[in-house]
């Protein structure tokens, strides 16, 4: 009897020795996991820029640096078609594990509940405001990776060459732009993003416009406001632009960009992402290219890239961590050599070597402390499709000669029914 | 061979065919079917693209606002015109090109190449080419018209040209592929029946009027099918040039499709415009299917 119980014990100690050797060997192989080599994808459209997407690659590839066992992969995808494929990807339970998105994009992928909360990242880093947009309904989903914020860009010789003065409203724009083409023959006066068909770029640079002219796009009551006499009167200096003869009707804005790259443009309207790609490598040099505030009364819009992590992702621990790196000094100090004058997730001021060597940054740093979204408030995520109706406004105002109060008056209609 | 024998092996031959049949229609089930039956349900729903499977049914919402939204015959106008222009005028020219070189002469091959260059280069690298030729700053064509004293021409921002620069580079790429057709149709028109024409004193119209046209009549027929077919679906040339723009004079449904699914991220809507773009396709096989069934009928008699 006694042998048998005996028996029994041993046994029974026996498979919990076992049990226990398991559990054992299986958190050791947990642990062994943690510490084995991961792959982490990381989508952006401006892997892809010429010397910057190549600067920007080099700056968070430090990051491996310090963790051997991640290696960063880029998902380099072309900015026309980032949003439909990133949507797509994620829509499908697929795509990267960090993506650096548009802020319209984010808000949608936000909405749809594919990134996760990146509160450990956060913690302790000193973000700034940019940083504002990054938390929905009280979760930090988003980190800012740049804010590019707009302004007039010239060329100075040109501008000197024709003596004429950096315009402050558009009238003088118009008449600088004039001046700079017949003083260089072939010189293009200014440019500017100007057709539906590069939609997503044209209703974020026409924020510009708008805000420039006192437009919020919603009332007092947050209720969508398109036909007001702020709009009409931006839509109306647009088209006095359009009209004036100094813009390459019917250039794409990649065309437009090689064009002020190659010295062949006076004036333009641009963020400092995309005078950045200007002022690299081409014909203009850097110190011979500067910025001005945009000809109007008020402050401008910014372009802003969010930092997110999908929660589709199989290693989003490890992809936490890079986050985390990258709001802190190292990756910010990385970041800062790579992205211009862009504003960071954490204030890292652009260095005066770089300001004497790039006359037109420092204006995009100051610009950037009063510029707003290009989203509208509290209707992030329907931006597009409501801008969708307010640039066929601008369309029908430019293309068809429509009267602009009539045309956005049919905008609100529209919208009205929608919204 | 015992008569089980022969019975197993008659049942299997009985099989057979269906034995060849059956890779095709799996593939036809997994990949066509069902993603357009998909589709169709999508249509009923209101899915997003962002969650894609978490859409719920609609039932007709979507179709009900179809046909609310004036952008939606805006759309079907453009679709329809773009449509019947280019097999005009895409049909019209092959025919003319292959009657052209269907005859021997010096340098035919060359020709020939040259002629099916359009149809060998994929969309959107001729889409670009094209946009360049187009620029109203730097395009050859106004280079052209410059030297010509008329000036510039908004080939592609102008509500009176747009239509009619994206059906130009649509009929270069199209007419090469109806010239093909019917070149191979034109190969197999009896030579005699021609000859005895002309001997009795038939002129070269009435020949191809009354032998040659016949004969390359169904070819012609499907050429025309296909050529509207994929110019309901055409997606990149469009995009590409004007985006659907100016004015949405070039918007077609395709081009809404896309607008609403990647814009607006909404599936269902998208959908929706998939669903009228299916009924037009088949709306225009079934007049090919019933021209068709009459030729035969004739024939017959």
């Amino acid at each position: 009897m006694f042998d048998r119980i005996r028996r029994r014990k041993l046994l029974a100690t026996a498979a919990v020795a076992a049990l226990a050797l398991t559990v054992g060997l299986g958190a050791g192989e947990t642990h062994a996991q943690s510490s084995e080599k991961v792959t982490l994808k990381l989508a952006n459209s401006q892997w892809l820029d010429a010397l910057r997407g190549k600067n920007l690659w080099a700056a968070v590839t430090k990051y491996q640096e310090t963790n051997p066992n991640v290696t960063l992969e880029q998902e380099a995808i072309p900015s026309a078609e980032f949003a439909d494929k990133l949507t797509t990807e994620m829509g499908a339970g697929q795509g990267p594990d960090v993506a650096m998105m548009q802020e319209g994009l984010f808000y949608a992928i936000a909405d749809a509940g594919f990134l996760v909360d990146l509160s450990a990242a956060a913690d302790g880093a000193k973000l700034n405001k940019s940083n504002e947009n990054g938390v929905i309904d009280g979760k930090r989903l988003g980190v800012a990776w740049q804010r590019a914020v707009y302004a007039l860009i010239y060329n100075k010789p040109l501008i000197d060459a024709a003596n004429a003065k950096v315009p402050t409203t558009v009238d003088e724009l118009i008449a600088s732009a004039k001046a700079a083409s017949a003083a260089t023959p072939g010189v293009i006066g200014f440019t500017a993003r100007h057709q539906i068909n590069d939609f997503s770029g044209w209703f974020m640079d026409f924020q510009s416009w708008a805000y420039g002219y006192g437009v919020n796009w919603v009332d007092a009551n947050g209720k969508l406001t398109i036909n007001t006499p702020e709009a009409v009167a931006a839509i109306t200096a647009f088209k006095k632009t359009y009209d004036a003869g100094i813009m390459p009707i019917g250039d794409s804005f990649p065309t437009q960009r090689t064009r002020f790259k190659e010295k062949h443009a006076a004036f333009s309207i641009d963020n400092s992402g995309g005078t950045l790609n200007i002022a690299s490598g081409g014909a203009l040099q850097s110190g011979d290219l500067y910025a001005a505030p945009m000809p109007f009364k008020n402050p401008g819009a910014h372009q802003q890239i969010f930092v997110g992590v999908s929660s589709h992702g199989k290693h989003q621990k490890e992809a936490i961590a890079f986050v985390k790196w990258l709001v802190g000094s190292v990756g910010q100090q990385a970041l800062r050599d790579a992205s211009g004058p862009d504003a960071l997730a954490t204030d890292v001021p652009v260095s005066d070597a770089y300001s004497k060597a790039n006359p037109w940054a420092p204006t995009f740093v100051k610009l950037a402390e009063t510029s707003r979204s290009t989203l509208i408030k509290g209707y992030e995520v329907e931006t597009a499709q409501i801008m969708r109706f307010v640039m066929q406004a601008v369309e029908k105002v430019i293309l068809a000669n429509a009267d602009p109060k009539t045309a956005l008056a049919e905008a609100q209609s529209a919208i009205d029914k929608q919204f | 061979m015992s008569a089980n024998g022969l019975k197993n092996r008659s049942g299997l031959v009985k099989l057979l065919p269906y034995a060849f049949i059956l890779p095709p229609m799996i593939y036809l089930v997994v990949f066509m079917f069902w993603p357009l039956s998909r589709q169709m349900y999508m249509s009923l729903t209101n899915t997003r693209i962002v969650n894609p499977n978490r859409g719920r049914f609609i039932g007709l919402g979507n179709y009900e606002r179809l046909i609310e939204d004036p952008a939606f015959y805006v759309s079907l106008k453009a679709t329809l015109v773009y449509t019947v222009l280019t097999v005009l005028i895409g049909i019209a020219l092959g025919v003319v090109a292959a009657l052209a070189i269907d005859r021997p002469f010096k340098g035919r091959a060359v020709v020939r190449a040259i002629l099916l260059f359009g149809w060998a280069v994929p969309g959107v690298a001729a889409s670009l080419i094209w946009l360049w030729m187009y620029n109203e700053r730097s395009g050859v064509f106004n280079r052209m018209t410059e030297l010509l004293g008329i000036g510039r021409f908004s080939w592609l921002t102008s509500t009176d040209y747009a239509l009619g620069s994206v059906l130009a580079v649509t009929v270069w790429q199209v007419a090469p592929f109806v010239m093909l057709v019917v070149l191979a149709a034109l190969q197999s028109v009896p030579q005699e029946v021609r000859e005895a024409a002309r001997i009795d004193g038939a002129d070269g119209i009435s020949t191809f009027r009354a032998v040659t046209l016949p004969h390359i009549r169904p070819s012609i027929q499907l050429a025309a099918l296909l050529v509207a077919v994929w110019s309901i679906r055409r997606f990149d040339i469009i995009y590409l040039l004007t985006g659907g723009g100016p004015l949405g004079s070039t918007s077609t449904l395709v081009v809404k499709l896309r607008q609403t699914a990647f814009e607006g991220h909404e599936l269902g809507m998208a959908s929706a415009y998939g669903a009228v773009g299916l009924a037009l396709a088949l709306m225009v096989a079934a007049v090919h299917y019933t021209v068709e069934q009459r030729r035969m009928k004739r024939m017959s008699r």
